[in-house]
Order: structure tokens, then C-alpha cells, then sequence
């Protein structure tokens, strides 16, 4: 699976007017709670941290650890709205190119040094100064940024070169960084930026935090452990400190909730874990994700090799000979929802859910194939340009399992309209070079399986469909000048309503042009021991997540 | 002087294996399909500069044979280099790999070995009895099973009687005391299922060997003259029939031994156990070319070393190859 780091998030409007007013969902959220205090919370999961160097993470678990141990200065709330964290209200002037924070006031770091605005500004700053070296993962929080400043204490300026949509979905995520720590990284060329492991002792030195929690223990590919930070700004979390252990495999780490080994288990719990879990007892959640699974087709112009899949007909053909439905019962076991545009239903008001999708039906499909003249060939496979309509189908490991039974699904059905398709197993690193070969060309390749886990701000997913991503993010070779022009547009719209209505023109855009044929959006499966509650889950990672810091919060034992 | 020429050719020809090795490694992974560069600047708004910057931060924007160059270069500098993944220095990284993994596989490898060993022994000295079939039936059975179906009953079945996962309960001594030897004992318990899972994958080779290697010596001309002298059943056994039987299992246990840095990566995935295996199997799938080739390295050694071990042992103990 695509591990994208979640950098945004929710309508603007929402939040340029909640900014001021609302309070801090997790605050009120905790304050509230009537649970037992204290306890343990030990969580299981399939992706370890990779680095807590943010510089070099990859990891959604090293993202979900930076929510807990650094600031950003706004987070999630449980609708998907931008919510206050350390910046407490903002406001936008000079048509959208200014923007100012008014942060916590006397709030500290974890060593007690005083944690102010300025550490923001400094942050901000001295990432721009590398962003096209050592701090280049960095580089999409800060686009068409000039700078930050600090007039005070409780103040955060920052401009920007142009209007930007999403700022406070980029603010979220930037983790604040303690000077005192990362200063001396950020000097001469950058080249010791990524080499700092950032780790607690006995390796390391003290974490210093300035977020509910710190760091005090990890061990590469095998755990971290975090306890509460006392000086920590914010309403005190329920449990005394929380512990990520890290599993090989899912089989394993569902093992590990039944022997009590573990309490809760998130992200990528398999589907056919999910009744037996049920029936020993545990709580069993299941969420809509933003995550697809996409069936791709090459649609790139400069396609050397069986050209007639650049034939629209050919496209809605395949996508007709689809049987969603069967695909969601069958591979899934109706834990996913079925799929239709680049940005899924649990995106809220971004997915255009006027976007109708076509029905499985192979007589049209059949139907559509003869008109173009595509006659079937001695064993059944139609030809086309003289070759049998016979492709290769990328698939990357991420696929297997659910991946695998789609695939027979859709291997059966497309015989029956005479286009014949085989597995061709890769790795990921493979995949990618096999479908962007020769040099990013995108010439070559046929058809794939892969997926997409985006950011709740939409801007990413459809940043994948443009030309600029070629050898970059697109997995599909698509690249339509219209498109773009419309993608940058999308960027600048300050007005909600207004960018709301070009996205949703954006994912109808590309639904008719095929690229991808979205198989389904999975459901987030996650699982707790009885004794827990207080998980507040999201469509991006389930309860632990990048986006907020509610659940580790709220949760507590019953 | 025979002797000391046999052992320098035998050192000689293994530093030139090594050396093989290491252009192998070195040239394999760049051969392979795929791109460190790719994966790691996959991120949102990955921007050219980004991609730029990592190729040059890893050396790749230089020609392959100097790549090559600086990193044998370095190697007899003693800098194995730095994981592209991580940072961090690869020699440090396999040092804490294996340190997880020398101790697992050695208690799974010498009880192989040993369990391996007695059971030839019992099935050979018992031929065609209801203990040699359950025996060699067994030790073909485990030998047949796949070690993932084998980790994964043992995990499912003793799940509830035993630590499943992991190398230690990471909780204990931070969020409340333990002492040493509760550390010690705990560490001890996470290692039974993933060190029975490789004994039971390994010791079914050791069986069929030494047993094997028992009747042909068994036939021996020797033994039937130590069985006319009078001599008891036992005896002959311990003293004619298995010292010499044990040949062929120096060179499988060299073999076995030298295995041992090279984790085992399917037990250490099933039971998530922190080695050098699996270190190697993410290091494959990031392209993280150093990791690789130190991993590789350390393996390659430690094989190369263990047969020259092995050599050397063969001659001390065979006296046909010193004559």
C-alpha cells in the first residue's frame, strides 16, 4: 500500500470561521469523560515507525507519533474539520497572503523551556531554507510560502506568495520542532538534518516533547513506548502512557489481541479476521476510509504498445465487464464501499457523488467492443491492430489477498467479453519502474492494481493525475494540459463553495477519461478488548491516526 | 608443509569468494528492477528538486563502476556505510539485528543439530523397528512442512501458553519494575516458539542424514569385528559406529552454523522477531542498496568462514585428505 504521509484536511470555510470559536475538540472531548483514569494503553499495528527523524519518515505510524509528540498549530476534529491545537484562533487578510496565529500562551516544552511562537516561526523557516535539500519531504507544506515571523510571543505571521486553499490543512501537517534539539541540524548544507535518529535513551538522549505525550523508550522494528508529558499545555490524558508494538504480519498481531498481548489493534486488520474476532468478544469497528483501490489503465498518448487501449471504448468497455458488487462481497466480505471517483465518499462534501458509474453489464460491454471492430479471435480473445487484446496486469504485493481475489473476479469476467489479462507479480520498487519504463515515459505499460492512501484534503489525490507528477506520484502515465490548468485553479480558490464545485468537475473529468477504474474504497477495520473505550476513529488510519490527538486523549479503561 | 599449503589455499580461495560476493551484491541489486530514489520521494508534491537531491545524497547520479570503487573503497576502511532508509550507519543497524537473531537461531539450530543427531542415531540402531518409522517418518514429515504453516499452527495452537510475537514484553521495566532475571526469563519465553519453529523445520535433515551415514557405517567391516570381539551393543555404537558416522554432519552443521547470521527470515516475519532476516527482507524491498550489501556481507563471511572451518576440521579429521 501507497503510506502517504496525511499533510491536510477539511473545508476551509468551516475552518476559517470556526477558528475563532470553536474549542479544541480533544480538550472539551477530554474534559468530559467519565472513564477510570490511569492505565496502560498497548496498541498493535503492521507499519512500524521507520524513522522519528520527520525528515526521513516514510511511516504512518512515525507521522501519528509526531501528532502526539510535537505541536502542529491545528488538528482534526471528529467530522473532519480543522480544529484549534496550539494556535488557538487565525485569520487570513490580504487576500488570503497573510495569515496570523494567535498561539497558547505560556505553554512549555517537555526540558521546560518556554514553547512560543516564535519556535513555530523558526520551525517554518529554517525547513524553507532546505526544502530543496535534506527538508525536501517537507517542501509541499510550504508551497508558494515567503516566510514566517513572530512579532511576539502568542503570534505567528505567515505570507505567502499567492493565495493558497489549504493552508490550515498544510499547517496540520507541520509539526513544530524544539529549536533547542534540531539548531544544530539545521546548519552549513543541511547534510546533518537526516542523520540526528532522534530516539530516546539508552541510544539517544531525552526526547524533549510539546505534545501530550513523550517518548521514553523505542526500539527499532519492535516498539515504542510514551508517557504523559507533564508540562504539556493541554487537558491532562486519561491514561498514564500508551505503547506501539510492531508486527511482521496481521496474522500475528490479531494472535496477539486474543492472548491479551495487546489491547487494540488499528489499521489493516484483515477482513477475514473480522468474525472471528466478533465472536470472541472483542469490539469490532469498521469506518469507511479514503483509501481505493484502483485498476489502472495506461492512457498515456505516447503508449507504444497496444494503442487500442487509448480508445475510450475500450476503457468503458472494462469498466462495464466490472462487477463492483461482486468484488466488494466476495473480496472483501462487504467490508468496503464501491468505488467511483478519485476522491472517496468518506472525503465529505469533496466527493462528487453526482458521478454515476457504469453498471456491470456485459452484453454492452461486448456490444461496444464490436462496434469498434475488435472481432474475437480462434480462442475467444478479440483482436486488435492484429494482436490479441491479451495485457499484462501490474501487481504490486500491497495487493495481495483482497487484491488477488479482484483480480479472478475481473480476469473471468473480461474473458467473457474477450479481452484476456494475466498477473505480473513485482515488488513495489518494481512496479513503479515498470510502469513509468523507459525513463519515465510511461510507454511501455499496459495495466496495473495498486492503490492510494490520500490526505483528507483532496489537492493530493487529484495532483496525481497531472503531468507535473509524471515520474513522480502518477501510476497511470495520464497528462491532460486541461486538466492542470484546472488543478492549479483548484489551488488558489479561497472560497469553498467555489473550489468545491471545480473538484467535483475535476473527479467527473477524469471518471469519463478512465485512467483509473476505482474498484472500492476499503473499510478501516479496527479491534479493542472490551476493557477500552474512548477511540475516536478517522478515515485515514482508524483511531491512531496524524490527524488529531482525540483518541490517545480520551481513551481509558471501562 | 602439505599441510600448510593446503590451508592457505584453503583461506585463499575463501577471501576470493568473499571478494565474488561482494561484486555480486554490489552489482545484483542495481541490476534489479526498481528505485531507492522512486520510493523514497514518493510523497506528496514530490518536486524534481526532491528526487535531485536524494540521487545525489545517495551517490547514484555517479557512474555505476565508481559507485563500486568508493564502496570497496570504503569497506576496507571498515565503513559499511549508511542505510538509505533510515540514516543510519548499516554497520550499527546488523550489529543490533543481530544480536536478536544469533541467539534465537543458535538455540533452534544446535537443537536441531543435537535432537537431529540422537534420533539418526536411535532410527539407525533400531532399523525397521516401530521407533525408526516414527522417527523417520517424522523427520520427513517436518522436513516436508513449510516453515510459515509450521510457525503458524505453533503460534495459533500455543498462542494462549506462550509470547507469540516479539523478542520481549516492552512494557515491563518502564511502566513498573523487573528485575534482571524476570528480563532474562521473559526474553526466554518470546524465544521458544520462533527457536522450536526452526528446530522442527531443521532437524528432520540431521535425522535422515545421520542415519543414514550410521547403517553405511554400520556395515563397516570394523564394527562386525568389534561385534566378534565380544564387544556389547552399546559400546560398538558409541565408540566405532558413531564417531565415524559423524563426518558428514560437520560439513551440514559448518553449514547450519554459518546460516545462523542470516536469521531465518520466515520464522523471524511469522513471529515478528526483530533479525537480521528481516532487516534484509525490508532492506530488499526499499532497494536500500548499503543495508543490502552489508547484510549480504555479513552472510557471506560467516558461510565462507564456516566452510573453511569446516576444511580445515575435515582435515584434522579425515586423515585420507592430509595423506
Amino acid at each position: 500500500m501507497r503510506m502517504l504521509r496525511n499533510m491536510i484536511a477539511p473545508p476551509l470555510a468551516l475552518a476559517l470561521t470556526a477558528g475563532a470559536a470553536v474549542a479544541l475538540a480533544a480538550c472539551s472531548a477530554a474534559g468530559t469523560g467519565s472513564g477510570s483514569s490511569g492505565g496502560v494503553l498497548h496498541i498493535g499495528t503492521t507499519y512500524p515507525i521507520d524513522s522519528m527523524n520527520p525528515f526521513v519518515a516514510q511511516s504512518d505510524y512515525s507521522y501519528a507519533v509526531y501528532e502526539y509528540i510535537y505541536p502542529q498549530l491545528v488538528q482534526y476534529n471528529g467530522t473532519l474539520g480543522i480544529a484549534p491545537d496550539f494556535a488557538r484562533s487565525w485569520s487570513a487578510s490580504d487576500g488570503g497572503r497573510t495569515w496570523t496565529f494567535h498561539t497558547v500562551p505560556h505553554a512549555h516544552w517537555s526540558d521546560g523551556k518556554p514553547l512560543t511562537a516564535a519556535d513555530v516561526a523558526w520551525t517554518i523557516n529554517e525547513v524553507m531554507k532546505y526544502k530543496n535539500g535534506p527538508a525536501g519531504q517537507w517542501a509541499g507544506l510550504l508551497e508558494h510560502m515567503i516566510g514566517a515571523s513572530a512579532p511576539n510571543a502568542t503570534t505567528l505571521v505567515i505570507k505567502y506568495s499567492t493565495a493558497v486553499a489549504n493552508v490550515l490543512e498544510q499547517m496540520q501537517g507541520m509539526s513544530v520542532l524544539p529549536k533547542q534539539v534540531w539548531a544544530p541540524y539545521f546548519t552549513g548544507n543541511g547534510s546533518k538534518l537526516k542523520t540526528y535518529a532522534n530516539t530516546p535513551p539508552p541510544n539517544g538522549k531525552p526526547m524533549v516533547s510539546g505534545g501530550p505525550f513523550e517518548m521514553v523508550q523505542y526500539k527499532a522494528n519492535q516498539y515504542a513506548l510514551f508517557k504523559r508529558n507533564p508540562r504539556w499545555w493541554g487537558p491532562k490524558p486519561k491514561i498514564e502512557g500508551f505503547g506501539l508494538q510492531f508486527f511482521s504480519n496481521a496474522d500475528a498481531m490479531v494472535q496477539a489481541l486474543k492472548d491479551g498481548q495487546v489491547d487494540f489493534i488499528g489499521e489493516y486488520t484483515p477482513p477475514t479476521a473480522v468474525k472471528a474476532l466478533k465472536q470472541a468478544g472483542f469490539v469490532v469497528t469498521t469506518t469507511p476510509s479514503l483509501s481505493m483501490k484502483t485498476f489502472i489503465i495506461n492512457t498515456n498518448s505516447h503508449k507504444t504498445t497496444h494503442r487500442e487501449l487509448l480508445d475510450p471504448r475500450v476503457r468503458e468497455a472494462i469498466e462495464y465487464a466490472t462487477d463492483r458488487s461482486q468484488i466488494i462481497k466476495t473480496a472483501w466480505l462487504g467490508l468496503a464501499q464501491s468505488g467511483s471517483t478519485i476522491i472517496a465518499p468518506a472525503d465529505g462534501s469533496w466527493h462528487d457523488a453526482n458521478v454515476k458509474v457504469l453498471p456491470f453489464d456485459l452484453a454492452k460491454a461486448n456490444k461496444l467492443l464490436d462496434a469498434a471492430g475488435f472481432k474475437r479471435g480462434p480462442n475467444g480473445v478479440r483482436i486488435a491492430d492484429g494482436h490479441p487484446m491479451s495485457y499484462n496486469v501490474i501487481f504490486p504485493p500491497d495487493e495481495r489477498g483482497t487484491g488477488d481475489r479482484t483480480f479472478q473476479i475481473m480476469q473471468a469476467d473480461l474473458a467473457k467479453i474477450g479481452i484476456s489479462i494475466s498477473q505480473q507479480n513485482m515488488d513495489d520498487s518494481a512496479t513503479f519502474n515498470a510502469i513509468s519504463a523507459p525513463g519515465n515515459k510511461y510507454e511501455t505499460f499496459d495495466m496495473a492494481m495498486w492503490d492510494w492512501v490520500p490526505p483528507v484534503d483532496p489537492d493530493f489525490m487529484l495532483s496525481v493525475m497531472t503531468c507535473a507528477q509524471l515520474g513522480n506520484n502518477s501510476d497511470s502515465g495520464y497528462c491532460n494540459p486541461a486538466y492542470d490548468k484546472m488543478y492549479a485553479r483548484q489551488s488558489t480558490l479561497i472560497a469553498t463553495s467555489a473550489r468545491r464545485a471545480l473538484i467535483w468537475k475535476m473527479q467527473q473529468y477524469i471518471y469519463d477519461a478512465k485512467p483509473y477504474i476505482i474498484l472500492d474504497y476499503p473499510d478501516i477495520i479496527e479491534a479493542h478488548s472490551t476493557k477500552w473505550t474512548g477511540f475516536t476513529v478517522s478515515p485515514v488510519m482508524g483511531s491512531v491516526n496524524s490527524l488529531s490527538t482525540a483518541t490517545l486523549l480520551q481513551v481509558h479503561q471501562k | 608443509m602439505r599441510g600448510a599449503d593446503y590451508v592457505i589455499r584453503r583461506i585463499g580461495f575463501a577471501l576470493l569468494t568473499i571478494f565474488v560476493a561482494i561484486t555480486i551484491n554490489f552489482f545484483l541489486f542495481r541490476v534489479l528492477p526498481g528505485n531507492v530514489v522512486s520510493d523514497l520521494a514518493r510523497v506528496p508534491h514530490a518536486t524534481p528538486q526532491l528526487r535531485h537531491a536524494l540521487t545525489v545524497e545517495f551517490g547514484l547520479d555517479k557512474p555505476k563502476w565508481q559507485q563500486y570503487v568508493i564502496y570497496v573503497r570504503e569497506l576496507l576502511r571498515g565503513n559499511m556505510g549508511v542505510s538509505f532508509a533510515t540514516q543510519q550507519p548499516v554497520s550499527h543497524l546488523l550489529l543490533n539485528d543481530l544480536k536478536n537473531t544469533i541467539p534465537m537461531v543458535t538455540v533452534g539450530t544446535l537443537g536441531a543439530i543435537v535432537l537431529g543427531i540422537a534420533t539418526g542415531i536411535l532410527s539407525a540402531w533400531r532399523r525397521g523397528s516401530a521407533a525408526d518409522h516414527v522417527s523417520t517418518n517424522l523427520a520427513i514429515a517436518f522436513y516436508a512442512f513449510p516453515t510459515q504453516f509450521l510457525g503458524l499452527m505453533l503460534l495459533i495452537v500455543l498462542g494462549g501458553l506462550l509470547p507469540t510475537s516479539g523478542m520481549e514484553n516492552p512494557y515491563a521495566g518502564v511502566f513498573g519494575p523487573q528485575s534482571s532475571v524476570a528480563r532474562l526469563q521473559d526474553i526466554g519465553l518470546h524465544l521458544i516458539l520462533p527457536a522450536l519453529t526452526l528446530l522442527l523445520t531443521l532437524y528432520g535433515e540431521f535425522t535422515l542424514i545421520m542415519r543414514s551415514s550410521m547403517l553405511e557405517t554400520l556395515g563397516e567391516d570394523y564394527v562386525l569385528t568389534a561385534r566378534a570381539k565380544g564387544l556389547r551393543d552399546r559400546r560398538v555404537i558409541a565408540r566405532h559406529v558413531v564417531r565415524n558416522a559423524l563426518l558428514p554432519i560437520a560439513t551440514l552443521v559448518a553449514l547450519s552454523i554459518g546460516w545462523i547470521v542470516g536469521g531465518a527470515i520466515l520464522v523471524e516475519y511469522i513471529f515478528s522477531w526483530p533479525g537480521i532476516g528481516q532487516a534484509l527482507w525490508q532492506a530488499v524491498n526499499q532497494r536500500d542498496y548499503p543495508m543490502l550489501q552489508g547484510g549480504f556481507l555479513v552472510l557471506a563471511v560467516s558461510v565462507v568462514g564456516l566452510n573453511l572451518l569446516a576444511d580445515l576440521a575435515y582435515f584434522k579429521l579425515d586423515p585420507r585428505i592430509s595423506q
